[in-house]
């Protein structure tokens, strides 16, 4: 648990008027969201609707065009240099393709930031790795390459080595959109187990399922402008704004969408 | 057609090669050890924020890299070297025991120092070529992983892509150390007493041609062979591999996980 925290009612989060552009093409257009301590927020969309830049602007793998993002009442748009590396290191991120590090065993994925970023001593980081390695199901594999290891492995330790550094939230950017289906179980399972921990999580996903059963909130967004903003019940339930309507009904019968 | 190799294996010529073997693996280090030196500061350049900077190393990479590397000797040591202040110059020309190998081979030469700053500075130019491309290779998801961790930028290429930009560039930077063995044999037209200058010198002497040439193409073979061989020991990947036989039993289970 972070120490020193702000008022507790502060929204941990908050998108104040959040525009990005590539070049010409705005990618999110004036986005207003605000998200509390411990919620869980599953952001879905069509593909190209900017869901992913959304959170990359969060931890700053994407600089914000126009606008501010307030992590714990802090602005962040002018943060540089040491400044944004403490933000980033506060800030979990779990990448669609894992982007393990390739030379490196499971375990040493896990302790080099901790060594390195946070100066842990050798000892404390073999602990905090062996701890979140069991915790994920893979005692075992701590000297195994990224290479020997199945997708939903690699993804696991990917995980385990986000919550090494303890942030404060967690981003994940389809965590199971390169798996195969057999390893998305597996996965969702070490997510699910987060969202009961507490920590606060923003989660790009198409996973329904997991987002009805997991997610206090659903975000539907569509050309970079948030379209809904509701509890799971709500999003899937009756009343909903036609593209959201449109868009779930392709991905809960793709057949359909396709043909119709 | 008779060879006697008695004529290239025994006496003066015998000595004159042993000579030119030590003074070939002293140029060949001491211009390996510079090219590592130069390797460094060109990518340190070349992956500098300042365009100066980058637009300094490409030149200096365009320049070495287009011309021939006997007109780059010839020019260090007919030219670049009178422009050393005279007291330099006329230290260097002294003697010095302690720069001297056995077989009375003298480190501190004009001819020495033009050959392996002209071979350091050529061979420097590959190389780092060979590292940024291999830098290049490593897949942008690796920096993206590393800056999301709050790594800074310094370290974001220590610890995360220059050691795999190494492991994908490791073969083709053995192949440029070993290029550059071979190419101090054109150190023998600025009178380097290397490998090539003897053989030569041999031919002169008794008219040998074929055996000193034979002769010297084995000694270089066999340097090439022990120096790549031995290089290829330290390959990442190589040992990458062994670690992971080591872990055999683990890997099978992992195979049948995949």
């Amino acid at each position: 648990m972070p120490i020193g925290q702000p008022d507790p009612s502060l929204p941990i989060i908050q998108f104040k008027d959040v525009r990005k552009s590539f070049g010409d093409s705005p990618v999110i257009q004036g986005v207003e969201l605000s998200v509390k301590r411990g919620e869980v927020v599953v952001i879905c969309g069509p593909s190209g609707s900017g869901k992913s830049t959304l959170i990359r602007l969060v931890n700053r793998l994407e600089s914000l065009t126009n606008g501010d993002i307030l992590i714990e009442g802090e602005s962040t748009a002018g943060l540089k240099g040491a400044a944004l590396r403490k933000l980033r290191s506060d800030i979990g991120f779990v990448f669609q393709q894992f982007n393990l590090y390739a030379h490196l065993t499971a375990h040493e994925n896990i302790t080099l930031a901790l060594d390195k970023v946070l100066g842990l001593p050798k000892a404390e980081a073999d602990g905090r790795a062996n701890d979140l390695l069991a915790r994920v199901g893979l005692a075992d594999k701590g000297q195994h390459y990224p290479a020997q290891l199945s997708g939903g492995q690699q993804q696991r330790v990917a995980i385990a080595r986000t919550l090494a550094m303890q942030p404060k939230i967690l981003l994940f950017d389809e965590p199971t959109s390169a798996l195969d289906p057999e390893m998305i179980g597996e996965v969702l399972a070490v997510i699910r187990q987060l969202a009961e921990s507490g920590i606060t999580m923003l989660v790009v996903t198409h996973e329904m399922g997991f987002a009805r059963e997991v997610a206090d909130r659903v975000v539907f967004i569509d050309q970079g402008q948030i379209i809904e903003d509701a509890p799971p019940a709500q999003f899937f339930g009756a009343t909903r704004h036609p593209r959201a309507q449109r868009f779930l009904e392709q991905l809960l019968s793709p057949l359909h969408g396709a043909g119709a | 057609m008779t060879f006697d190799w008695t004529g290239v294996l025994s006496g003066a010529p015998l000595i004159w090669l042993q000579t030119g073997v030590v003074t070939t693996l002293a140029i060949t280090l001491a211009a390996s050890l510079l090219a590592s030196l130069l390797t460094l500061v060109l990518l340190a350049l070349r992956l500098s924020e300042r365009k100066l900077a980058r637009a300094l190393a490409s030149s200096v990479t365009e320049l070495f890299r287009n011309t021939p590397l006997l007109v780059q000797i010839l020019f260090w040591y007919f030219g670049a070297y009178n422009l050393l202040p005279r007291d330099w110059r006329d230290w260097i020309n002294n003697d010095h025991p302690w720069a001297t190998l056995p077989g009375n081979v003298p480190l501190l030469t004009p001819e020495f120092l033009a050959s392996a700053w002209g071979l350091g500075m050529f061979s420097a130019v590959f190389i780092a070529e060979e590292i940024r491309a291999g830098l290049q290779a490593v897949p942008s998801g690796q920096r993206e992983a590393a800056i999301s961790q709050g790594f800074a930028p310094w370290q974001v290429l220590r610890f995360v892509l220059l050691p795999q930009a190494l492991a994908n560039a490791y073969q083709p930077v053995v192949g440029q150390y070993l290029n550059l063995m071979k190419l101090s044999s054109l150190a023998t037209a600025i009178g380097l007493a290397e490998i090539t200058y003897q053989v030569r010198q041999i031919e002169s002497y008794n008219s040998h041609a074929l055996e000193a040439f034979a002769v010297g193409t084995l000694l270089y073979l066999a340097i090439g062979l022990i120096m790549g061989r031995a290089l290829l020991h330290f390959d990442p990947k190589r040992r990458r591999i062994k670690k992971l036989l080591h872990a055999a039993p683990v890997i099978s289970e992992a195979a049948d996980a995949v």
